[in-house]
This record gives structure tokens, sequence and C-alpha cells, in this order.
């Protein structure tokens, strides 16, 4: 019995030395930078994606608002990179012409996104003029959404998640850069 | 990160010795409790080595999709919500595009794009512009600065731009005035004012984004006074001249105003900011535009109307028709506040009383205080500056107009943003509450053939085609009688809620509203811009008017602004209803009431353009007609170009 006592205190003892010794970021799983993320994440419109986009980038946790946008940022321009390179492959197999044209209109979308809208919105926030950072994000978040109508009157939407999950981020970031006006 | 697996425990190592020979009811509760702790342990230190190295994919739903084919899970196409929070979130109208539901995705084509040019409003050639800056008549030349990106037809890389002009229509393009080339501005050239000196010479003040993106102002001046053009500028070389003070964000300090005149001769400047969301002018004298004291307390402050950018302060005279020298005070003179509001995009003013002693403003009606209260423009209308043209005498106001289509069509059409035509601003004697802002004359030179139509009666419930030629480049003065038989029958109604911004557009039909015209509309009224007044009678009996710009149907794209932009516009006792519309392509300017009340708007037809726009009054209230008297001119071309052999 004494022996169960001194071996659970001895364990006790090895994990509370465990804990004290480990990083800070551990931690703040109830610390103040997932509450940063978290209270942000709040006044977006859509938290669930918002809090795990950021989380998902280990700067978040010491991050402040616009360190918050510049990760949410870096974020949308990946997605919508790769989502590009999706239309792009899907455009050299396509054969419906109907299929190809929404194609073509949602790689017109998305070359503005990549090129002009997320740009916009990174010197926006990076040089201190955050409403055109604003403009940008919900120009992205439009724009994808101008390419999801153009398959509406189509059978199958390909990229339908790819683009929503633009979409979604795009508005998410619009809304945190907007908390730095 | 501290290697200390060895401090895992190994349960054999301590109490093994003790362990064996055990009875076995007892071995148990000792195995539970190192597992217990054991997996704990383990427990924390996977946690940790998870979280320090975490990239777990966020939502990824079809990861397999890149280049997979076969693999791919194929959804019906969902309409997907555009971003919509409302104005009241303070978001710009852009972010609220109220999309036309069935109607098909509108793909631009090159010919509908280069419509879109205007003919008459200053633009840059190419790419995109913003605030305008600097303006001033100097040796003849009107000048005008304005925040230029030379690299692309979005916002950044932000250099300062230059025309000039001598009428304030016809501009000549010259090289950028300013590059962001030093440290103190590398991030941006961006807003600022002029101030002409007493001897005559050039003074400029404008924010510079550091390399840092700290926002700081800087002094420049032209490297050549005798140069009528001003092409080149000099910066000061011990810039910048102010820092932001104690309490002020580094991002929350830019737009510094012109300078006018203390009582004890000193210059003194304004320039906006923000306390948390209490928008805020600064004040800072100051004898050799180097050197400033700042101000213990502010010009004015506003709660919850955040962040003041290109704030303005100016006066106005009561009595006469002229502008006012920026420097003027004294009796007969009210002094205008404005600025423009990050948080929701509009340029708000307010007249009052300025004391020159202690640097500070009172607005004359706290409930209509800035920010809260009379904008110069209910459409499309930011960043405005007035400047005084001591060459007519008059105080002229410039404003950036910016598009509101989507930025991939200002890519595919390589341009974006004009300026308004500029405006004089004088106060407005007969309400005293209103500032009456109307073309510079100037631009009557572009009138070409005009047409008249007298004492045109349009009955409840129709609409009448006006026989004009072209109807693309047009000014329209026009004013409308209304029965007054029918104001008095007309039943008041308690609710007495209308505003043009939630109302149903020029299709809703009241008892007294809407009338007025369509532009940019045809016979089948597949586009139509409606610009209109609408009337409501309050259970009082007391008629209130309001002018409104429908854009819900102005274009089969639904990547496309359609709000409805207007307001209440005051109606004085006698006066006819009156309204001047300038139409020129893409940009609609309209005066309501001689200016009392503005809105421009930016129009994106896709069918009405080039020979197939026309124009049309209608009258689509239930129980009032309504005579028309209008004039009608076709508008020359400002052919805007670069200056030759420079």
């Amino acid at each position: 019995m004494n022996n169960t006592i001194s071996l659970t205190l001895l364990h006790l003892a090895f994990c509370f030395t465990l804990v004290s010794f480990t990083p800070i970021s551990a931690l703040e799983l109830h610390g103040t930078g997932a509450n940063m993320v978290e209270t942000t994440c709040q006044k977006t419109p859509f938290y669930n994606l918002c809090v795990s986009a950021l989380k998902s980038d280990p700067r978040s946790s010491d991050a402040d608002v616009a360190g918050l946008a510049q990760i949410g940022t870096d974020k949308l321009k990946a997605k919508a990179t790769a989502t590009l390179r999706q239309i792009t492959a899907l455009l050299k197999v396509a054969k419906d012409p109907k299929l190809k044209m929404a194609l073509r209109d949602c790689a017109d979308y998305y070359n503005a996104i990549v090129k002009y809208d997320i740009p916009v919105a990174v010197e926006a926030v990076t040089k201190g003029d955050p409403k055109f950072g604003v403009e940008g994000a919900t120009d992205a978040a439009n724009e994808a959404d101008a390419c999801g109508r153009g398959f509406k009157n189509q059978p199958k939407f390909p990229i339908y998640a790819s683009n929503k999950v633009v979409h979604d981020l795009s508005a998410v970031v619009a809304s945190i850069v907007q908390l730095l006006l | 990160m501290a290697d200390i697996s060895p401090l895992l425990p190994v349960s054999s190592s301590d109490g093994s010795s003790d362990l064996t020979g055990q009875a076995t009811c007892r071995r148990p509760i000792k195995v539970v409790v190192s597992i217990f702790f054991g997996l704990l342990t383990v427990g924390l230190f996977a946690a940790l080595l998870i979280r320090n190295n975490g990239s777990v994919d966020y939502v990824d739903v079809h990861e397999n999709e890149r280049g997979s084919l076969a693999s791919m899970a194929f959804e019906k196409a969902e309409n997907l919500k555009p971003v919509s929070r409302g104005l009241a979130a303070g978001v710009s109208e852009k972010s609220n595009w109220v999309f036309g539901g069935d109607l098909p995705d509108y793909p631009w084509n090159n010919s509908m794009l280069s419509w879109q040019r205007t003919a008459f409003h200053f633009q840059p050639e190419k790419n995109w512009m913003n605030d305008p800056n600097g303006p001033l008549f100097y040796k003849g030349w009107y000048h005008l600065f304005y925040q230029y990106n030379p690299n692309a037809a979005v916002w950044g890389h932000i250099v300062w731009g230059h025309a000039v002009s001598k009428d304030l229509i016809h501009w000549l393009h010259l090289p950028l005035a300013m590059a962001a080339d030093q440290w103190y501005d590398k991030n941006g050239v961006w807003t600022g004012s002029a101030t002409i000196l007493h001897d005559g010479k050039i003074v400029m003040l404008y924010t510079g984004s550091t390399t840092e993106g700290v926002q700081v102002q800087n002094l420049a001046y032209p490297a050549d006074q005798y140069d009528p053009l001003l092409v080149h500028w000099v910066k000061y070389p011990r810039n910048p001249v102010l820092v932001p003070p104690p309490g002020i964000g580094p991002n929350d300090f830019r737009d510094p105003t012109t300078a006018w005149l203390t009582s004890e001769g000193k210059w003194r400047i304004t320039i906006g900011s923000k306390i948390n969301k209490t928008g805020i002018a600064l004040v800072y004298d100051t004898k050799d535009f180097i050197n400033y004291e700042m101000l213990d307390g502010l010009l004015h402050a506003v709660p919850g109307t955040g962040m003041w950018e290109c704030v303005d302060f100016f006066p106005v005279s009561e009595t006469e028709n002229n502008g006012l020298e920026t420097s003027i005070n004294g009796p007969g003179v009210k002094h205008v506040v404005k600025a423009s509001l990050d948080d929701d995009r509009h340029d708000y003013y307010a007249i009052g009383t300025y004391n020159d002693r202690n640097g500070t403003w009172i607005p004359d009606r706290p409930n209509i205080d800035v920010g809260i209260g009379l904008r110069y423009d209910y459409g499309i209308y930011y960043a405005a500056k007035t400047f005084y043209d001591q060459n007519k005498k008059r105080r002229v106001l410039w404003g950036w107009i910016g598009e509101s289509d989507s930025e991939a069509a200002d890519v595919k059409k390589g341009w974006a943003s004009v300026q308004s035509i500029p405006r004089t601003i004088l106060f407005d004697k007969k309400t005293g509450t209103h500032l009456l802002q109307w073309p510079v004359e100037e631009i009557d030179s572009l009138r070409l053939k005009g047409k008249e139509f007298n004492q045109v009666r349009i009955q409840a419930g129709s609409v009448v085609p006006l026989d004009i030629d072209s109807a693309t480049q047009l000014d329209i003065i026009a004013e409308f009688k209304i029965d007054s038989d029918a104001l008095e029958k007309a039943t008041g109604s308690s609710d007495a809620s209308f505003d043009c911004a939630t109302s149903g557009g020029a299709a809703e039909r009241g008892a007294l509203g809407p009338f007025g015209l369509l532009v940019l509309a045809d016979e089948r009224l597949r586009e139509q811009t409606p610009v209109y007044f609408y009337m409501t009678k309050g259970s009082d009996g007391n008629l209130k008017t309001f002018f409104c710009n429908d854009q819900s149907r102005s274009s089969k794209a639904s990547d496309v602004d359609k709000h409805i932009y207007g307001s209440l516009v005051p109606v004085l006792r006698g006066e006819n209803l009156s309204i001047r519309i300038l139409v020129d392509h893409s940009i609609i300017e309209s005066f309501g009431q001689g200016g009392r009340t503005v809105i421009t708007s930016r129009v994106y037809p896709t069918k009405v353009i080039y020979g197939a726009a026309k124009v049309f009054l209608f009258n689509n209230a239930t129980e009032l007609n309504v005579t028309a008297s209008l004039k009608i001119w076709q508008m020359n071309s400002a052919f805007i170009q670069p200056y030759p052999n420079l």
C-alpha cells in the first residue's frame, strides 16, 4: 500500500515536472493565444473554418489581430492557388463546351483573386490602410461566388467544395481585416 | 524543447523488486496506477509534439480531387451566399451586392467594357486611382494630384499622379509628381494638401507610410517655383516633420489639411485620427511647416464614428455667393468640418463655429454632427477635398468616385476609378443647414446641341420617351411641377419610415412617388437607372421628399452593385422640384434641389450602351400627375490626354 502511494506520488511528480517544462504554446490551448483566435473568429461569419484555418498556423498562438489577418490571407492565397490549379487541370480534360465555358470563367475569376484581390489585401494590412484589405477580400468572396453561379445550370460542379472554402475563407479574412479599421 | 523521455516512468524500474512475490490482489492496483500516469505522461508529451508541429489540414473535404478525376465527388451547384453583412456593420457597398437571383452571370466583352470609360470626367489613361490630392490654382493652371497605382487596376504601390488644366475640365496628364523613393514614404505616398504662403510659394504636406508601415507627415515643395506646370517636386531632406504623437496609433495618423492662419499669425493644420472608436481631429500650429506644436485639445471628436480620414476644414459665407479663402474668419462666417469615415466609406460634413483661440469647433446641430448627419453625396463618393480657387473666388470640391463592379472586371478593362466633376460649394442660405454643391460652370462649355421639352404631362403610372439622339453623354436640367391639390388630398400615413435604400426602388408605387427620369434605359426597359423623387405625407400632414437613384435594374450583369442610394432632400415652400443629371457613360452625377442632396453612382449596363441608350420621364405614383420641363444637352468629350511635347 505504501509502495502504491509512493509510486502514485512519484508519477504525479513526474507529470507535474513534465507540465512545468512544457513550452508556453502547449499551455495556451487554454491561454491568451487561443483566446485571441477564438474571440476574433467569433466576429467572422464562419467560426469553425476560421478557427481551424488560423490555428493550423503556429504563428497564430501569439499573433495580434493584424497578424491573424496576415495568416488568414496566407491561407486564402494557398487555397485559391490550389483551386486555380484544379480548374486548369479540369479544363485540359473537359469535353462539354458548357462545362469548359464555366471553367474558363472561373479561371478568370481565380486569376483575379490570386493576382489582385489577395495581394491588395496583404498590402493593405501590412502598409496600414485596412479598408482596401476589406475590399480585396470581399471581392475575392464575390468572385468565388460568381464562379459558383456559372455552374448553376450545370449538372455537375466539380470544384464546389474548394470554391466554397475560398468563398468562406475570403469572407472570414474580410471580417478580420474589418476589425483593424 | 527538452528531451524528457528519460523521465518517462518505467513501471518496472522502481518497484519491481517490491513487486515480485506480491499477492496478486495488490499488483493490479500498482499496474493500473502506473499505466494511468504513464499514459497521462505520454499523452501530455504527445500533445506537446502535435501542438508544436501541427499542420493538420483544416477543412479540405475533397483533397483527393486534385488531379484525380476518377475519385471526384460531384455536387450540384449551390447558390453560395454573397458576403452580406449589411451597411450597419460598416462595410462598403461593394461588400453587399444584391444579386439578380435568376439572372445569369454576364461575361463582360470588350465592347461593354470600353464603353464604360468616361468622356469628360478626370481619369488617368489606365490603372488605379483613388483620393484627390493637393488641388490648387497657380500661375494660370489648375493642378490636380491623385493617389495612383502605376502597376495595376487595383489599389497598391501608391504614388502621386499629376494633371493640369486651364478650366477644371480639359486636363493634361503630367509625369508622376512623387514616387515612393524615401524610407518615410516607401510603403505609400499617401494623401496630402497644398498651402499657398504669403509670398505665393507652395508647400505640400502629405502622409507617408514608412518602411515600418508607420504613418508620418512629410513636407514637399516644387523644385522650380517659376515652372507653372510644377512638374518636379522636392521632398524636405529632414522628413518626416510629424510622427504619431503619444496615444495615437501608428496607423491612425494621416491626410493633413491645407493650413490656415491663426490670429497670432501662425499656420494651423488638422489631421484626422481615432481613439478607440471615437473619430478625432488633431490640431498643430507651425511657423515654418517644419517645426510643429500640437494643441492640447482636439478640433473636434465624435464617439462611435471610427477613424477620420481626409479631414477637411474650411470657412463658408452665410451671406455671399462666393467662396472664402481658408484663413477667413469673423462675423457672417461659418466653418465646415468634414471627415471621410473609414468604417463606412462615406464623406460626412457638419456646419458650425470655430474658436480660433483654442483651436476648437462646435457643430450648430450636434444631432447631425460629423459622421452622424449629412453627407456630401449619397452614392459612391469618398476622400473628398476642397481648395480655394483664388482665380474665380470660389471654393471647389473634388471627390473620388470608385468602381462598383468587380475587381476582375476592373482588371479586364485595365482601369479603375474616376474623379467627380469639380463642384463649387456654398452655404445654403435658404435652409441654413445644408451645403450646396454644383458642377463648376466651365462644364457648360462642353454642351453641344440642346433640346427643350416644355410642360410635358406625365400621368400617374406612365413612361414618356424623350427624343434625343445619343444618350450616353448628357447634361439634363429638369423641373417638376406637382398638383398641389393632389398633395392636399393625399392621406397622411403614420408609417413615415421611407428610406431610399430599403425601399423597392422605382418599382415601388406610392401615392406621391416615385417620379423622375430614367437614364441609360431603352424602350423595353431591359436595363434602366431611375433618378427620382419620392414624397411621403406624415399623419401630421407634413410632406417629406426623398431623392433617390435606383441601381437595382441598372444592368443585367449580376456582379455589379445594385443598391438604391439616396436621402431626404429639403424642399421649401414655393420651390419646384428640380434635378440636374450629368450622364457620362458609366458615371451618373445627380443634383437635387440645386445641389442640396447629391447622388453619384456607377452604372454598368450590358445592353443599353452606345446607340441603344435613351432617356425617359416616368411617373410611377398612384395619385399624382406631374408636369416636367427640361433641357437636355449632348456633351462633348473633354479630350483628356497627356501634355504634348513635354
